[in-house]
């Protein structure tokens, strides 16, 4: 763990280097865009508020990924079921009259099950009958998108924006941070990532999950029911997508917009892959991203540096964090500790 | 701002007059740099815009880029300083548009209609902030909302394509029903009924819409089916649509011009495209975007600035027809004579144009074309 901490910090580090070389050729000063983009993620309480803010839906997918690369699957479908789920609390939110704190937790619940089930599918039919669960679920990625598109510029359609009306007040997730955005779903992020890393490295569903990962025909042979843990795996993958749409509509935008994810669920897959499929560090790397995002507004403003730039010097960070299994073998083939 | 330039002024001033006769009075030396910055400050006076943009961001060749024309002219003339920020994603818009605030802008620009709610979000927030919204309206009176009469230009526009049309028979492929999408088709369609009252021509409009605004495939298929069904003009409303309705018009002229003689037209939206595909793109109904938020910040140097809703039309130049450098031999001198002598009337307030009322697609029938003297 610590080793993983180390290359990690190590693959930063890189990132930022090469990035300053980029940075030098374009002729702007890499030391104070630097200072902008730590500045305006981490430089006032607000700033932090925001960044954790970002962080959110990105634990949320990066959880979810987490749980299909434990199992040995991959879910793809994070961004389809972040949309229905997004939806679906959007709907619960405006349509159905509940008092507090009632309104929202059925809305995530609902959300959650529709995710479930869009999970749910694509495991079934990887078990049942052997379909690629990555084509499957890339598939469906249209038909939630299409499917969310069309109902923001049809019958949920308000005013002239692809957008739904706004959820009733009673449905929102609760600012935790007065004056900033910075709301409960945060909290409930955090909260599910340990109890995940609790479930994962205590339970027997947990070591179930991780064999099934490891090694699928052992597994079976030692008495494992891989095909349920796989179904498992990817409905629980689906809930946690779903939930990241849905607190993100619930928490910070309190209607459904046709373009409210970036590609969260994409992102998911990195967040996943840089926390090295652990919830904690799923929660690291989601902060390091949203380090990246919240502070960009800044050195476009402050550093004047532009858009694409910044993009570049993220994915060169990205790039150093995911290759970073490298270098443990490049350590062990000149026999040094590290 | 103001705060910046203070200390900037208060840096200089310390470095050359540290001496010992200020260190004496300090109270006084305070009061001398406050004042000698108010005067700067005063004499000086630097403005400070700041962009902030969609998630298209710069370089979509639409009204991003074309805001960004306006400031940079800006920048040029009045000598303010100016910087953007591009949105990355929507989560974005709020952060962003209260970063341009407290950076201590004297204007932000939102540009993008999905920007709309956020700008509104922030313009309650701070009250004391000047905003400019281009192309939607945000109703506070810290908040300017840029938007434009699209029926005007589209009336003349209209008024054109029915003219210059052999086949009496024009099109019109539009993006997606949003209201400034409607106010250019009805436009158009009443432009299109003016000639047949006028000039006793028989031009019939044919009306698809796309449904999305990067839909290039489909928007090119529906133009060359309007093509097919006989219309050699299609304006083309709108997106990255225009593209594909570009190449149906270049494509169906290759095919069928030397049989028929009849040069099929796409008629270019918002900025000048006529360079896109020279010579089947009759015009472009322009939305100077540019020139709009270059008034605004003209405004704003000469102290005139006012939120409220402005309504830009073909008056003052905000709309109006690309000046048909590839096609000018198709357009007979005087049909374009009474082109601009529609659009003068329009100007002046001498004809109406109508407008589509919310929820209803029917503002049309109620138009009646009045009989005018050429």
């Amino acid at each position: 763990m610590k080793r993983e901490f180390a290359y990690s910090a190590i693959s930063v580090a890189l990132g930022l280097l090469l990035g300053a070389a980029f940075l030098m050729l374009t002729g702007k000063d890499p030391l104070s865009t630097y200072r902008w983009m730590f500045y305006g993620a981490w430089g006032k309480p607000s700033f932090i508020a925001e960044t954790m803010t970002r962080t959110t839906p990105l634990i949320f997918t990066g959880l979810a990924l987490m749980m299909g690369f434990r199992a040995g699957v991959f879910n793809i479908g994070a961004e389809g079921q972040l949309l229905m789920g997004g939806i679906t609390a959007a709907v619960i939110g405006i349509y159905v009259h509940l008092p507090f704190p009632i309104h929202p937790l059925l809305a995530l619940v609902t959300a959650a099950l529709v995710g479930g089930a869009l999970g749910y599918i694509p495991g079934v039919l990887k078990v049942k009958r052997g379909l690629n669960e990555v084509v499957v679920t890339i598939l469906m990625n249209y038909v939630a998108i299409y499917f969310t598109n069309y109902l923001v510029r049809g019958p949920l359609k308000s005013g002239y924006l692809p957008r739904t009306a706004p959820i009733a007040e009673s449905a929102q997730i609760p600012i935790i941070f007065p004056g900033t955005r910075l709301h409960a779903g945060f909290v409930l992020a955090i909260f599910l990532a340990v109890i995940l890393k609790t479930v994962i490295d205590k339970s027997t569903w947990g070591y179930e999950l991780k064999a099934t990962g490891y090694n699928p025909f052992a597994s079976l042979f030692g008495g494992i029911k891989t095909s349920k843990m796989v179904v498992l795996a990817m409905t629980f993958s689906g809930a946690l997508a779903a939930a990241a749409g849905a607190v993100e509509i619930l928490g910070l935008h309190h209607r459904f917009y046709g373009q409210f994810s970036p590609g969260y669920g994409f992102d998911g897959i990195m967040v996943a892959l840089i926390g090295r499929n652990d919830p904690i560090g799923v929660i690291f790397a989601a902060m390091l991203l949203a380090t990246l995002r919240t502070g960009a507004g800044l050195v476009q403003l402050r550093a004047g540096v532009s858009k694409e730039i910044i993009w570049v010097i993220q994915a060169l960070i990205i790039l150093f964090v995911s290759i970073s299994q490298i270098y443990d073998m490049w350590f062990r083939k000149r026999g040094e500790q590290f | 701002m103001l705060g910046e330039d203070f200390s900037e002024v208060a840096l200089h001033f310390d470095k050359i007059q540290s001496e010992e006769f200020f260190r004496e009075v300090g109270a006084l030396r305070k009061l001398l740099l406050l004042l000698l910055a108010l005067v700067a400050v005063l004499v000086f006076p630097k403005y400070f815009v700041v962009m902030v943009t969609d998630t298209a961001g710069l370089g979509d060749k639409s009204f991003n880029d074309s805001v960004w024309a306006g400031i940079q002219k800006a920048v040029k003339d009045f000598g303010i300083e100016a910087r953007v920020i591009q949105s990355m994603e929507m989560a974005d818009y709020v952060p962003n548009l209260e970063e341009a605030v407290k950076s201590g802008a004297d204007l932000v620009v939102a540009v993008g209609f999905l920007i709309r709610d956020s700008v509104e979000q922030v313009a309650k927030k701070y009250p004391n902030a000047k905003f400019v919204m281009i192309d939607a309206v945000v109703d506070q009176p810290n908040v300017m909302s840029m938007v434009f009469r699209e029926q005007e230009i589209g009336f003349v526009t209209g008024v054109l394509a029915a003219l210059v049309s052999k086949t009496q028979k024009i099109g019109w492929v539009g993006g997606m029903f949003i209201p400034p999408v409607e106010r250019f088709e009805v436009g158009y369609r009443a432009g299109a009924e003016f000639v047949n009252v006028n000039f006793g021509r028989h031009v019939k409009v044919l009306i698809s819409y796309v449904g999305s605004f990067e839909n290039v495939p489909k928007a090119k298929s529906l133009a060359l089916q309007q093509f097919a069904q006989g219309a050699d003009i299609v304006f083309a409303g709108g997106g990255k649509n225009t593209l594909g309705i570009f190449e149906a018009a270049k494509e169906y002229s290759m095919r069928y011009e030397k049989k028929d003689g009849i040069r099929r037209f796409a008629i270019g939206v918002d900025q000048d495209q006529d360079w896109l595909q020279p010579g089947y793109i009759l015009t472009s109904a322009m939305k100077r975007v540019d020139v709009a938020v270059y008034s605004a910040i003209k405004d704003l140097v000469e102290g005139k600035w006012k939120g409220g809703i402005h309504s830009l039309g073909l008056a003052g130049n905000y709309l109006s027809l690309s000046p048909m450098k590839y096609t000018r031999q198709f357009v007979p001198k005087e049909t374009l004579e009474i082109v601009n002598k529609v659009a003068s009337m329009i100007k002046d307030g001498k004809l109406y144009v109508p407008v589509p009322l919310p929820k209803t697609r029917d503002e049309l029938k109620k138009f009646n074309a009045p009989k005018v003297e050429f």
